[in-house]
């Protein structure tokens, strides 16, 4: 019983443009049981999950869902098997009663109207059965978020789904809500429904797997059972070998002995996603942020940056308070480069001279209001040169190019300016390598310059291939500091799971 | 030396097309001179107001009240001249305070808009009619007609009326072309999140951009009054579609980001093309709502149709076929 | 206390102090004949905004009520004038235009994807058109049109003061609370609104709910015109001109939010009374008309305000909840 596979996916094969994504990935997961799956960020989880629910086609390989192969092409085959999908971005209607929710789509009818009392009754089964903190006349707009997540859970119960896909259920979570929500996993072992859970967080997946999964550049690393499941162990198999060759996975960190330049002592917001931080960063210093997702490490950075209020701590640069805006932060010295590059990075419908001139028009030459076209342009074309920008055409809209051209636009236009801080936010996110490298380099050379350099990235191997000493967040605190000694992906994960010496 | 493409080309055609069109369907009155002279003189208007609204395109916003601000404006200039006996002076005043009063409604738009984060097409459709009622107030649903002083009368005649929309054209062209408050324009227009973080104030460029569409909004309301030597409350109603639609034709996007004003004025010399057409043909203006709206729907339909994912991804899959084929 | 029915009572309590304030300042305010006149005056608007409530559940909205209005009384104009088709056939016909109408708004915004406002802003400007061309004309000028017939007529009467149209207002907004809260296309109305990618993984066809939604306000010009020619026993071609705000006024008066998912038809038959009362209440304290105008607009920017602002409190609200629920 234990033991029968509920589904399989065999030798599957992925890629993108060319570019291998997932080579002969096995994954199963038996009946009843808690299946973790993890892997660094590129490692080909989400492709895989996104294969297994028909979003993504297969190059090659196949799937079998209770002995039998399948063949999906849309969501709505993979729900008709009985398998649902958890969302990050949390598929509920807010102005629904949680029955609505539930049964969205497909109300019980009497008469041609929705059969109210049915609807609840049967949500109210759903609910008892697995024990949910729940009623199912509650509007989903009243839920917390957490609340909202066991509503989504019960919508792909009440379709008898055999197979919940969890994608890093606990990232918006609260303690309290996460912990409610480890109850309820339970609960739904012991009746038998499959869970995959993705997560990055190890302790998470200690305590709740039965089995788990690792994949390592896109193809399997390891399948280990609960007693096998170490946390040590586990970073070591993500990671591959504990020291190796190629950069990135370990290195020495040091002390920058040059004077101070931006000093933040005590940041905290109104709720606490950050708390009571305090750090110093040495001019000409890379300093790495590393953490897990949700850490709190973007969010302290947009408050330093002035984008996001905070609600007490100061930051001073060389001795001077900022003011938290951006305004008078990018005047002040500062540049930032958003993690949500798309959204947040860059105006896609212009091109790169106007992109890279943005923040420029201060320096940038003007005969009274009217700012020189050719000195514009020009700073365009030297931030090409400069960052290595390919095809050159400053004309192009920023908006068709490449991942890794976005972001040496959104680079290029603080280099152009004499920067004193630059808070660089998962810089290198879908780029690929060869760019990886490019801006790296440009990172290590603005930190000779002597410009602060702030590095927050969910890649180990950046993270300890750039920076020159790394504060780890957790929970909104800063929890450890590397400063010296030869420090490894493996030390940092740790202390990012919170596995402090 | 930029290579013209088709795209580029095709304003131009359409215009050219437009005159060979009307040419041919009304050869002896569409040509003369006086016509001619009255196409130049409706389009002015068009293109004074779509001068100033463009900034409020470009951040993806939208001004419907600029036709009862047409006419609220046209009948404070009127009203003032008239109460200082038709001097001089009375039309200076007139303009001062109808540059004013068009200001105030553009900042009372913009400071509801970026405080509350209220929908603008709410706002300025509610404004819209208080702007008719406050006009019907002031008028008492009378028509005031005003044929003096020639200080007054001579902003309506032309060439005065082409040479403000020369003047409005250019300087808006400078501010969105030259400065850097214009490259602000478009960067909020095109991500407002990213221009935040570059440093601009989204709040004081929106601000900024419903203020100048009042202005020229009170622009184009005292050339109406002066052209027409009158005013009532109606005047310059329907004139925000006008406007919308000389934008849309000229190539702004109404989600913002996009468009220039040589397009906008190329925009509004066709509806006043268009107009004129429908007038010497006999259509009576009642009616020429069916081919505005018809033009609206094709524009923008065709526009927002450009921009569908799946309309781009059945473009490509024929893309791709054809390379099969061939 | 739930926010909904926080807002409805906020609805409520703006209906009375208007009404307690106008019965103050007139002493013709406050008497069951005016009353009953303000809740007929109120139908027209409060039949139309069901559909126009509809719409903006979806995050829509419609401008061409009025136009339709016009176009759907035209063409029966037309019938009555120059054919011998019977009334009861007439009517049909010209719910029959109101569907067209609707559907080719539903069609234009759902499919061709042109933005609400100016899709139906667009629109607007065609079915005028329209009614001008079809219009009936006298020498050359366009002239109003009676529609005398006592068949015809008695749809603007009623049984004494309970006039049929405040009958059929409190029909259809029951009728349309009911599909609202209790058929999946109500349903469907909300999700498509507040959430269209959950609606879209729940397998709701997106493109129909909004196309239907607009085929029902079409209905409901269709029939707005049909009582309110009904009741002028004639028509012309500026029927309903301006009308598509006081539709719209009722929604969002009644707690119906713009930015869809939110309201109900309650709240609209709320906003619609109050939108009526303070029609009444201006033309009884002798003022201009115009100043109704000017009344309009500045309360619809107060209440857009106050419900900005209420949802901001109420978000903040639910905010400190959850994170005081993250105290560990």
């Amino acid at each position: 019983m234990a033991n029968e596979i509920i589904l399989e996916a065999k030798n599957i094969y992925k890629s993108f443009s060319g570019v291998p994504v997932l080579q002969d990935v096995h994954f199963e997961v038996r009946k009843g049981e808690v299946h973790a799956l993890m892997g660094e960020n590129g490692a080909g989880k989400s492709t895989l999950i996104k294969i297994i629910t028909g979003v993504y086609s297969k190059d090659a390989g196949s799937i079998w869902w209770e002995g039998k192969e399948v063949q999906v092409s849309s969501y709505a085959d993979v729900q008709k098997l009985g398998i649902a999908c958890i969302y990050q971005e949390l598929s509920v209607e807010p102005p629904l009663t949680v029955a609505q929710n539930v049964f969205l789509g497909r109300e019980p009818r009497k008469f041609g109207l929705i059969d109210h009392k049915k609807m609840i009754k049967d949500t109210e089964a759903l609910i008892k059965q697995y024990g949910f903190p729940l009623k199912a006349t509650d509007l989903v707009s009243n839920l917390g978020i957490g609340l909202r997540q066991l509503v989504e859970i019960l919508k792909g119960l009440s379709c008898d789904s055999k197979l919940l896909i969890m994608d890093e259920p606990t990232a918006s979570l609260s303690g309290k809500e996460a912990e409610s929500l480890f109850g309820i996993i339970e609960k739904l072992r012991e009746k038998e429904v499959s869970i995959i859970y993705i997560s990055h967080r190890l302790e998470e997946v200690y305590r709740l797997s039965d089995r788990l999964t690792v994949l390592r550049n896109g193809k399997n690393a390891a399948v280990l059972n609960h007693d096998e499941i170490e946390p040590r162990k586990v970073i070591k198999t993500m990671i591959g070998k504990e020291v190796d060759e190629s950069a990135g996975s370990a290195k020495e960190m040091r002390t920058n002995p040059n004077e101070v330049v931006l000093d933040v002592k005590d940041f905290s917001d109104d709720i606490g996603r950050f708390k009571n931080v305090s750090f110093q960063a040495h001019k000409g210093e890379i300093l790495g942020f590393g953490g897990l997702i949700g850490a709190g490490r973007t969010e302290l950075m947009r408050a330093i940056y002035g984008i996001d209020k905070h609600k007490s701590g100061t930051a001073t640069l060389n001795g001077v308070e900022l003011k938290y805006t951006a305004k008078s932060s990018i005047q002040a010295g500062f540049g930032f480069v958003p993690e949500d590059r798309r959204n947040q990075g860059f105006i896609p419908l212009l091109s790169t001279v106007k992109n890279v001139a943005l923040t420029n028009y201060d320096i940038i030459k003007a005969s009274g209001p009217s700012i020189s076209d050719k000195d514009e342009r020009d700073m365009g074309i030297r931030a090409i040169k400069q960052i290595d920008i390919r095809p050159d055409n400053p004309d192009k809209e920023v908006g068709l190019m490449s991942g890794g051209n976005q972001q040496k636009v959104v680079l290029g236009k603080w280099i152009m300016r004499d920067l004193k801080v630059l808070i660089v936010d998962e810089p290198t996110a879908g780029i690929d390598v060869g760019a990886k490298d490019q801006i790296y380099a440009i990172l290590e050379d603005l930190a000779k310059q002597g410009v602060v350099v702030i590095l927050v990235t969910s890649d180990l191997q950046e993270l300890i291939r750039v920076s020159h000493r790394i504060l780890v967040m957790r929970k909104g605190s800063i929890i450890k500091e590397f400063n010296s000694g030869v420090v490894t992906q493996s030390m940092v994960l740790e202390a990012g799971s919170g596995i402090v010496d | 030396m930029k290579k013209l493409t088709l795209n580029q080309l095709s304003k131009p055609i359409i215009l050219v097309a437009f005159f060979l069109i009307l040419t041919i369907l009304r050869p002896s009155s569409f040509l003369s001179a006086s016509n001619l002279g009255n196409v130049l003189w409706s389009v002015s208007v068009y293109g004074i107001m779509v001068s100033g609204t463009i900034f409020v395109f470009l951040l993806g916003g939208i001004d419907l009240s600029i036709g009862s601000l047409c006419g609220l404006t046209a009948v404070t200039c009127v009203m003032t001249i008239r109460h200082f006996n038709y001097s001089t002076t009375g039309v200076l005043l007139g303009i001062l305070l109808t540059l004013g009063v068009g200001l105030l409604a553009g900042l009372v738009h913009g400071v509801i808009i970026t405080t509350f984060k209220v929908p603008a097409f709410l706002v300025t459709f509610a404004t819209q009619i208080i702007f008719l009622g406050l006009s019907m107030i002031f008028t008492n649903n009378k028509i005031l007609s005003c044929q003096n002083p020639p200080a007054f009368t001579m902003i309506g005649k032309n060439p005065v009326p082409i040479i403000l929309m020369i003047i409005a054209a250019a300087i808006s062209w400078f501010v969105l072309r030259k400065t850097a408050t214009g490259r602000y324009v478009y960067a909020v227009g095109g991500n407002p999140q990213a221009a935040a973080i570059s440093g601009i104030s989204v709040t004081k460029i929106t601000i900024m951009a419903y203020m100048i569409s009042g202005f020229t909004t009170a622009i184009g309301g005292i050339v109406l009054a002066s052209m027409t030597q009158q005013c009532m409350a109606s005047t310059g109603s329907g004139y925000e579609q006008f406007v919308i639609m000389a934008g849309v034709i000229g190539g702004i996007s109404l989600l913002g980001g996009e468009g220039t004003v040589p397009g906008a004025i190329f925009g509004a010399v066709i509806i006043g093309l268009l107009q004129n057409g429908l007038n010497l043909m006999s259509v009576p203006s009642t009616q020429h709502g069916l081919v505005r709206g018809i033009v609206i729907i094709a524009a923008v339909g065709f526009d927002a149709l450009q921009r569908d994912p799946a309309f781009q991804g059945w473009l490509a899959k024929r893309k791709q076929a054809r390379a099969k084929n061939a | 206390m739930k926010q909904q029915n926080l807002r409805r009572i906020i609805s409520l309590g703006m209906l009375l102090v208007l009404v307690a304030l106008f019965s103050a300042l007139s002493k013709y305010f406050l008497n069951p004949n005016n009353l009953l006149e303000i809740i007929r005056d109120a139908a027209v608007p409060g039949i139309i905004g069901v559909g126009v409530t509809y719409v903006i559940i979806t995050a829509g909205i419609d401008l061409s009520t009025g136009a339709e209005m016009a176009l759907v009384a035209m063409v029966m104009a037309n019938i009555y004038r120059y054919t011998l088709i019977p009334i009861p056939i007439m009517i049909l016909v010209g719910i029959l235009v109101g569907l067209l109408c609707g559907l080719f708004n539903g069609i234009i915004v759902a499919k061709l994807h042109l933005p609400e406002f100016i899709g139906t802003l667009a629109t607007m400007g065609i079915f005028r058109a329209i009614t001008y061309i079809i219009a009936i004309k006298e020498n050359g000028t366009i002239t109003s049109q009676p529609m005398k017939a006592y068949s015809y007529a008695i749809l603007g009467k009623g049984f004494g003061r309970i006039y049929f149209v405040t009958i059929a207002f409190i029909v259809i907004s029951v009728i349309g609370q009911i599909v609202l809260k209790n058929t999946r296309f109500g349903t469907n109305l909300y999700s498509v609104g507040a959430n269209p990618k959950a609606a879209e993984l729940s397998g709701i066809n997106i493109a129909r709910t909004r196309i239907i939604a607009y085929v029902i306000v079409g209905f409901c010009a269709a029939l707005g015109a049909i009582f309110t020619t009904a009741r002028l026993q004639s028509t012309t071609a500026l029927l309903g001109d301006g009308f598509e705000f006081n539709p719209i006024a009722a929604s969002v008066i009644g707690g119906v939010s713009l930015a869809g998912g939110y309201g109900d038809i309650l709240g609209t038959f709320i906003g619609a009374i109050f939108m009526a009362a303070l029609e009444n209440g201006v033309l009884k304290l002798q003022m201009n008309t115009a100043y109704q105008y000017v009344i309009k607009g500045c309360i619809i920017i107060a209440v857009v305000i106050f419900d900005a602002w209420f949802n901001s409190v109420m978000e903040k609200r639910a905010q400190e909840a959850a994170a005081g629920g993250k105290e560990e």
